[in-house]
Order: C-alpha cells, then structure tokens, then sequence
C-alpha cells in the first residue's frame, strides 16, 4: 500500500470527526485510490505532478445536512472543502488546489419530484441528464441542457459552471433552465435560492435576484444539493443540416444568415472552420471521399413542433445554400448531427509531425465572443497555435468551432472554441509550462476583442485563471464584497480564478 | 488468433519467468490501453455501468481502471491499494462498447478501448501478486478440485452427475456435434439445457454430450485465474478432439464469449472448431420450420438483453424474432441500445465478493421490468436467470423469470422437466 | 445464423481509398496502418469490426430519438459526392457503415 501525505489539516482525526458525521466509513474515503481517482477532470492534465492535485479525504454524501455538518467542519478547522459533481468539466474547476475535502455528490442522485401541472422536475445534483431524460421521456418532456459531455456530466457540475447547451439557442443553457436551487453556503447554512420566493417561479422582482449568483461560480459560492428545473415539452421533430463551402468566409456568412433569420425553432448552428476540416479528414469515415473544396462546414439543428419545422426547414435550406453552400446530403446531416450529443475528441486523431497516429489528450479552450470578430480571432488563434507547436512539439491544432451562445438568441455571441491537442504522456515541467502560457496568449487574444476568456468552461484551468480580475474589470471589486462576505475563511474551492487575492494581506 | 502479446491481449499479462517486477511488467504491457483512455477521461462509461448506477463510487469506474494503471506507473499507487476497486466489475462489456474511442473509432484505428481485458489481467495481477480476494480463492480451490463450478454451494458438482440433468433423453456420448452445458445448467437450473436439448431433438439436430466435461474456463479467467482457465480450455479441446467433434453448440453466452475469445488466444489456428451460438440455431431451426411454436403461452413479458450476448457479441435480433413467433405471447420490449445500461449483476465473479450489489444491481433490472406491468421477465442467460429470479421473489410485486428457451420448448409441446433451482439450500461459496 | 469460424475472422485485405485511409470491408473505412506503427494496432476479429459498426449506428438511431419523435431531413442526396455512390437504405445492415460522424 502507499500513502501520500495530506496536504491541508486533514488528519486523523478530522477524518475520525467526519466519520461521526456520515456515519459510514464506506462513505468517507482517505484511501490512496479514491483520492488518486478524485483528482484530474479530462484532460489535460499534468500527469507528473498528479500527487499535487488530489484532495485529502473525499465524502459521498446522501444529504444536504451532511454537506452542511461537513462544510461547518471545514470553516472551523480552515480545511478546504472541493465539490465535485461529474468531475468531467473541461477547466479544472473540480481539481483541489489545496488538498481538502472533496465532496463528491454523485449519491444524490435521486428524481425527488415530477411535476407536470406546473412542468418542473426536481432532483439531486449526482443525477446525469441523459439518465434523467430517459425518465422524463414516458411523460413527454424533456430537460434539453445538452453539453458535448450529455451522456456523462451531472446537474450539480453543469449548475457550477454555468453550462452551454449546444440547443442553447432555443431552450437556453444551464442557468436559463434552473428553475431554483437548494445550496449549502461556504459557512454551512441551507438555503434556497431562486428568482424569488417559490421553488418554481420562474420570473420575480422580490429583493434581489440571486439565482445567476449561483450559477457559474466554479464552486467558489456553495454547494448545491438540490435543484428546480424546467420541464420542456418534447419536440415532434428534429431538422438537421450540413453545408460545405469553398472558403471560411462564404460559411461565416452562412452563419449570420442563418442566426439573424429569425427562425424560432433554430436550435443551434455550429461553424467548422478550415483547420477542423482538415483534422476530420484524418479520420475520413466522415469525409471521404468529400473533395478538397470542402474547406468550412455549417450544421444547423432545429427542434419543435412539425408545423413549424416542416416550413422552417425550407428556409434553411435557402439560407443554406445562399454563400456558395453545398448540402452534404441526408446521411451526414443525421448521423453527424446524432454524434454531437457525446461530441468527443479521440485521442487517436493526434498526429505528430511525421503524421503517426498518437494518443493525444484533448485541450478545448473556449470563449465567448461576439459575430464581428470571429474571422480575426481564428487568425490569431492558429497563429499562436502553430508557434508552440513549432517550439515544442507536443501540441497539435485540431480546429475550432463556433456555436451560437445566446440564450434563446441565436443571434448573439458565440462560444468559440479552439481544439488542441497534448502529448500527454510526454507532458513535463518544461513544455507544461510552454502549454501554460500557449493557454494565456490565447485568452490574452479574446479579452484584446472585447470578449469573454470563458463562454462555459470556467476560468479555473492555469492560463486563464490569471486573466481573470483584467476581465471583471470594475466589476472585479463587486466579485471580492461578494465572495468574501459569503466565504470569510476562503474555504469554499480556494485558489480558483484568482479569488486568493481577496483574501491576502492588505486585500 | 495468437497474440504475441504486444498489445496486451493475452489473458495472461505476463510471464512469470521475466526478470523484473510483476506489477511493472504488467504497467508496461497495459500502458497503452490505459492511455488510451486516460487520454481523455471524459466518462462516457460511467452511467451505463452497472455497478456504478449502484455504488455511484468513482473508484469502481472504468475510467478509475484505467487510470489506476497510470497511477501505478507514477509510483502513486500498488496493486494492493486498487484490488477492491477491481472487483466492482461484472465484465459486461457495457462500458468498452459506449466509449467513444471503440464505437466511433475503434474499428478506423483498430484500436478499441478493452475495460473488460484491462479487468481481467488487473484481477490475474492480484492472483500473482498475494492480493487475490477470499471468496474468489475459494471458489477456484473448488474449480480445481472438481472440474466444475461450485453453483451448488457446500454441495460438490462431481463429474459423475454432469449429465445427470440429460436423464431419460438418450443423448448420446460424443460425435461431430457436440453439446457444451454450462455448469449453472448443468446442475442448477437443469430446465435451462433440458428445454434447449429437447428443442434439438426435435428439429432433428443430431448432437452428442462431452465425455467428461469440464467448466468452459471462462470465469476462472474473468476472476484472474488464468493457469486453472488455460487447464479447463485444454482439456475440453482434448476431449473434443478425441470424439472427433467439429462443430460445438453453446447455447450459454458466457461459454460462447470463451469458446469464440478466449480459446482462440490460447490455442491459435489450431483451433479449427465451428462454435455455434444456441439461441442463432434455435432462430434459424424455427425459421425453416424445423421447430414449430404451436401451443399459446398466454403471458406479457419483457426480454432482459443478457449483456453476454448483447454488448459483447451484438447478438440482440434472433431472442426477439423468437419471443414474437411464439403465439399467444405480448411483448413489451425495451430496445437493446437501452439495455446497454442494464444487467443482472451475475457474471464475472461479483455475486460470490459482493452479493449485496449483484442483488441491487437485479432488484433494479426487475423493477425497470414491472414498470411495464408484464407478468414475466424473459432472458437468455441462465447466469443472469438466479440473481434475477430471486431479485423478482423479493419485489413487492413478486415478478416470475423463466428462460427463453424454456418458453420456447413449451411452446412446442414439449414436457421440458429438470429444476429452475437446485432443491439444497445454498451455502456462500 | 453466424457460425463462428477461426479461420473466417481476419480481415480482408486492404485496398487504398486515400494516402491516409485504406478500406477492408465495404463502406468501412479504416486508418493505413503504416500510420499507426507508433501507438500499434490490435487485433480486431471481423465480428468486432461488424459488431463496432453496427452498434454505432444503433447508438445514433437511439439519440435522435432521445431527443424528438421524428427526425425530418431535407430529403436530398449529397452535392459534394460522386453521383454513383448507393443510398445508405439500400445497402443491408452490415456494410451500412457508410460516412461515420465526426466530432
């Protein structure tokens, strides 16, 4: 057996302490292999300082209460508490700085109430969509959050991060589709927080409207044990549609086109720019034998009833082939569009550069950026890409996307992403820090064009976190009165997005 | 189809005579798979495993196994730190076929995630290592010793009551067709291989019995034991070989998995016997009408998708056709891609080291049955018909299960006899 | 009924499609495996390769219809493919792998 020192105040009798609290020893856990599998989110991830990361003791609670009592333990004895939920977030954001107690709420996961009269579905924050979905489906509703992790990520994850759905544009992403939530505070208390008052209102003006406060905060405000959310009506129908064009530009056309059309059914639209083109065709199952001409794809999705889809549909197919746009036929628009809902970067797509297949890990950087800039920034992107590349050459540029982001407003900003591959086992201090800083040109890129370091991911991975009070700008001081009122011992996922700095001397 | 070993497919995992240590050499020979995975970590797995829907524990995923292998590389953890974690698999094969890296890639790149081997040469490590688990030992001790799985529990399953359950059917001794009778059928749930034997008869199918008969091998190896596997495997081939066998029937999931997996890797293109799947002869044989489905069975039912069949061969099509041939009969199904997340929690050793979980595991599978209000729970593996009969016998609302076969041979006339349980009460193994 | 044979489980051999990517069965497109010398290839039995594919497309028949009823398509045929290519509803379930997704 081998034991890795704690890293926080964990000790024996902390972990004795919370043994009292849950009152079961299967589930308090400070044996080396839950700590060691409760530590990296998916890549990447620096595998030789992996003792760096874990948590000390990780608890799988049934109940807020037991949250609670372990988070006023936490407060007591300064012991950093991490929640995690899925643990599959793309930014770090699950990962102990610090070591600590790692709430891991995956028990929770229980549909506690489904109400169809007035249409909200009220669970744990351990339970996956998909698996929720499947629930829902006999009633005829659906909760549409749908992250490229759908399969995989947990309530409780998507509501601390504040997830992107890629049917955004229609139903609204994460934070649109919590109706209210059950929290525990960094100083232990319950609370319920929504728009307003009742668990299941939707809109009020009463006090202040804390329900956006606790979406998105990367765990740094509280713990949610319960959640709201909405109950959609399950579409009849399901349009999807490939387009191909010439040029990067024909396809950007194509997309304003398409999210200014004023379709109300239009669920999402994704760009593929001439980079991801290029790395599909290495796995050319897709593509091949698609010509060479095919240099940008445009998808578009939307869901509803038949009567609006049927003639919506029509027009996007206009709209579609407007630029120069080429329909990639029946097969791809179905199957592709199918496989976005575990859209996933295999590691087999690496190529080093004499073109061999190796296993990379999948980095996907994303931004939020406004229409006007989506062509320079792709510029700059690949740019900075190409040189780490050049430098290190562990990285490989597998191409971006750009998805529409506004909630229910396919016409507003996009999150954009840009995927990179690492060489993960040849991952060292030396070129980790080259990934690091490759990291920071990138956001330092999206902040110079009036941008967002993060549309979804969370600020919380190296690189980023850093960016993260020249982003908030004059909102920076709002964010410190805030997080040190609820949180004074900073106990609550310390040492993400640069909150530390509230709590330095002199701060 | 001999593996040299290179890529990690060999059962075995290494060779005790290398110089070096046992747990590095097994790192370096499984360090690509774990990669593969580690790699990207994304869990597409983690909600279609069986175990995880109980225990909801991270270290029981296959995300947890694979990482763990890199663990071991770094130093951060040995075999003893993870051996519990590994018994939290029923090697359904749920998860390896859901990752993205085999059903979008896996066939490209010939290179498909491989959880269910990954678990197998960890739980062999164990064995080698001093780590091996209590009950597991005990079990195999009992294997060794009589040739047979010990499903009778304090009962020993003699050789000389291997065919006791073909009393009365005249099935002869050997010939070109040979029948291979799991040991679960064999002495447990004789109904099982009864009904199947007489589906045979009927149609025609000539086939003869082992002369001596042992256990395929197949759980032995999922449970880490490799030697005692590979023994079981020879001598089954040798008998095979010596009554001039060329074609073999397995009309049991697990024994086909061993005849069509695992015996190929240990005896390469020697091994040039035709194995056939039971309930595919069974769909082919009702088809041309050799087997004809004359008498209704007045039941509603749904069909448990065995994960043996299902998820590791894609064999879901012919119990279908079956069940809707049989007159009289009301099938509420739930298709197969949805039954990826389903099991009964009985294969791969977990019922003798966590019964607890194997019963969770089917009192969910019963329960997702009843909500479709069927009267009858129907599967295709006797492996999975114990841990769920006595999953429905628990229920609030008691769910009958039978085997597919077992309608079946009603369905045709006939008077099937044997045991859906044996009489003695049964003893932990 | 597939009676499992030994002997019938190695791929078929490769034919060339492009200077990357090379096809054994029908429709099946596979990476040239000089590509793959670093990482190194598995074997993968002709059943595994058919039982891969097969569940792939089950699996993407089963999202779409997590998410909607129906599923409307444009009713149209590929623009940027050669015309001679078959309808993927007349090849049968087999060498129905087709054009596989992508991310």
């Amino acid at each position: 057996m081998t034991t890795i020192a704690f890293k926080s105040g964990v000790d024996d009798a902390v972990i004795d302490e919370l043994r009292a609290i849950i009152g079961d020893d299967d589930r308090v856990l400070p044996n080396t292999s839950s700590r060691v599998n409760r530590t990296r989110v998916p890549a990447p991830f620096p595998v030789h300082r992996w003792a760096d990361y874990m948590p000390d003791v990780a608890i799988l609670p049934k109940t807020a209460e037991e949250v609670s009592e372990v988070v006023k333990l936490a407060n007591r004895l300064r012991i950093p508490v991490v929640p995690r939920a899925g643990g599959t977030g793309l930014s770090d954001g699950a990962v102990a700085r610090r070591g600590g107690i790692q709430i891991d709420c995956k028990l929770m996961n229980q549909i506690h109430e489904i109400d169809l009269v007035d249409r909200t579905v009220t669970v744990g924050p351990g339970i996956n969509m998909l698996k929720l979905n499947e629930e829902l489906r006999k009633h005829g509703v659906f909760y549409p959050d749908d992250p490229a992790s759908y399969p995989c990520s947990l309530v409780g994850g998507r509501i601390g991060t504040g997830g992107w759905s890629l049917l955004g544009a229609r139903f609204g992403h994460t934070r649109d589709l919590v109706v209210s939530m059950q929290v525990v505070l960094p100083t232990g208390e319950i609370v319920e927080i929504g728009e307003g008052g009742g668990r299941k209102l939707r809109k009020s003006s009463t006090a202040l409207n804390l329900k956006q406060l606790f979406t998105g905060h990367q765990g740094t405000l509280g713990i949610t044990t319960e959640a709201t959310l909405e109950l959609v009506p399950r579409p009849e129908v399901e349009f999807a549609a490939f387009f191909a064009y010439e040029d990067y530009m024909s396809a950007y056309r194509t997309l304003g086109d398409l999210t200014k059309s004023g379709l109300a059914t239009l669920a999402g639209v994704v760009l593929f720019d001439e980079w991801k083109i290029a790395y599909l065709r290495r796995d050319d199952e897709a593509y091949i034998p698609q010509p060479d001409n095919v240099r940008a794809v445009i998808a578009v999705a939307m869901y509803g009833t038949r009567a609006e889809v049927e003639p919506a549909s029509k027009i996007v197919m206009k709209l579609g082939r407007h630029n120069g746009g080429r329909y990639l036929g029946d097969e791809i628009s179905a199957g592709d569009w199918a496989s976005r809902h575990d859209r996933y970067a295999t590691p087999l797509h690496g190529r080093d550069k004499n073109g061999q297949a190796v296993m990379m890990s999948w980095h996907c950087e994303d931004a939020a950026l406004n229409y006007s800039v989506l062509p320079k920034v792709r510029e700059e992107w690949h740019a900075i890409v190409e040189r780490y590349r050049e430098q290190y050459g562990i990285f490989d540029d597998w191409g971006m996307f750009a998805y529409t982001s506004g909630p229910h407003k396919p016409w507003a900003d996009y999150l954009v992403e840009i995927d990179i591959g690492i060489w993960e086992s040849r991952l060292n201090e030396e070129n980790w820090q080259g990934w690091v800083n490759c990291k920071r040109e990138i956001a330092e890129v999206s902040l110079k064009y009036g941008g967002s370091i993060t549309a979804c991911h969370g600020a919380t991975r190296e690189g980023d976190a850093h960016l993260v009070p020249q982003e908030m700008g004059s909102a920076w001081e709002v964010v410190r009165r805030i997080k040190t009122a609820l949180d004074p011992n900073n106990i609550m996922n310390p040492g993400q997005q640069s909150f530390d700095e509230f709590y330095e001397e002199g701060a | 189809m001999p593996d040299d070993g290179k890529l990690g497919l060999d059962g075995n995992g290494y060779d005790p005579n290398r110089d070096g240590d046992l747990q590095e050499q097994f790192v370096e020979q499984w360090r690509t798979n774990a990669y593969g995975c580690f790699s990207s970590g994304h869990k597409f797995c983690r909600e279609v495993c069986p175990v995880m829907q109980v225990t909801r524990n991270e270290n029981h995923t296959p995300t947890a196994f694979h990482a763990s292998i890199v663990a071991m590389e770094k130093g951060l953890v040995d075999v003893a730190d993870v051996a519990d974690d590994f018994v939290h698999c029923t090697q359904c094969g749920a998860c390896e076929l859901r990752c993205p890296n085999t059903l979008f890639t896996g066939d490209f790149y010939r290179h498909r995630t491989r959880t269910v081997d990954v678990v197998k040469a960890m739980r062999a490590l164990m064995v080698a290592t001093g780590n091996e688990r209590e009950g597991w030992k005990l079990w195999n001790e009992r294997l060794a010793e009589y040739h047979n799985e010990p499903v009778l529990g304090e009962v020993p399953v003699l050789q000389e009551h291997v065919r006791d359950w073909a009393e009365g059917l005249d099935i002869p001794i050997g010939g070109e067709t040979i029948l291979f009778v799991d040991c679960e059928a064999a002495y447990y749930r004789t109904s099982y291989t009864r009904a199947f034997a007489q589906l045979l008869q009927k149609a025609g199918v000539e086939f003869g019995l082992m002369r001596e008969q042992w256990c395929c091998g197949g759980p032995a190896a999922e449970m880490g034991y490799v030697d005692l596997a590979r023994r079981h495997a020879e001598h089954n081939v040798a008998d095979w070989r010596a009554v001039g066998a060329k074609r073999i029937i397995a009309p049991d999931p697990h024994d086909y998995i061993a005849f069509t997996e695992d015996y190929p890797r240990y005896f390469g293109d020697a091994y040039d016997f035709e194995i056939v799947l039971g309930v595919e002869l069974i769909d082919e044989l009702v088809k041309e009408g050799r087997i004809q489905l004359t008498k209704p069975i007045e039941r509603v039912v749904t069909y448990h998708d065995p994960c043996r069949l299902n998820k590791r061969k894609g064999v879901h099509k012919p119990p279908r056709d079956l069940l809707r041939a049989i007159p009289g009969l009301e099938l509420r199904d739930v298709d197969h891609v949805t039954q990826w997340s389903y099991c009964s929690g009985g294969g791969a050793g977990l019922p003798i080291e966590k019964p607890e979980i194997t019963a969770e595991i089917s009192n969910r599978r019963v329960a997702r049955a009843q909500s479709l209000e069927v009267d009858t729970l129907v599967s295709a593996c006797p492996w999975s018909e114990r841990p769920l009969t006595e999953a429905g016998e628990r229920a609030d609302e008691p769910l009958e299960v039978v085997d597919l076969f077992e309608l079946l041979a009603e369905s045709a006339g006939i008077e099937v006899g044997g045991q859906t349980r044996a009489p003695q009460p049964e003893a932990q193994a | 009924m597939a009676i499992f044979r030994l002997g019938d489980q190695a791929p078929p051999p490769a034919r060339r499609v492009t200077d990357t990517v090379v096809m054994r069965f029908d429709h099946v497109y596979e990476v040239d495996p000089a590509l793959m010398e670093l990482t190194g290839q598995q074997e993968l039995p002709a059943w595994d390769t058919l039982r891969i594919v097969d569940s792939r497309w089950d699996h993407l028949d089963w999202m779409h219809a997590h998410f909607a009823d129906d599923v409307l398509l444009a009713g149209e045929e590929s623009e940027t493919l050669p015309a001679d290519k078959p309808p993927a509803d007349e090849m049968p379930s087999e060498e129905r792998a087709g054009p596989r997704p992508v991310e």
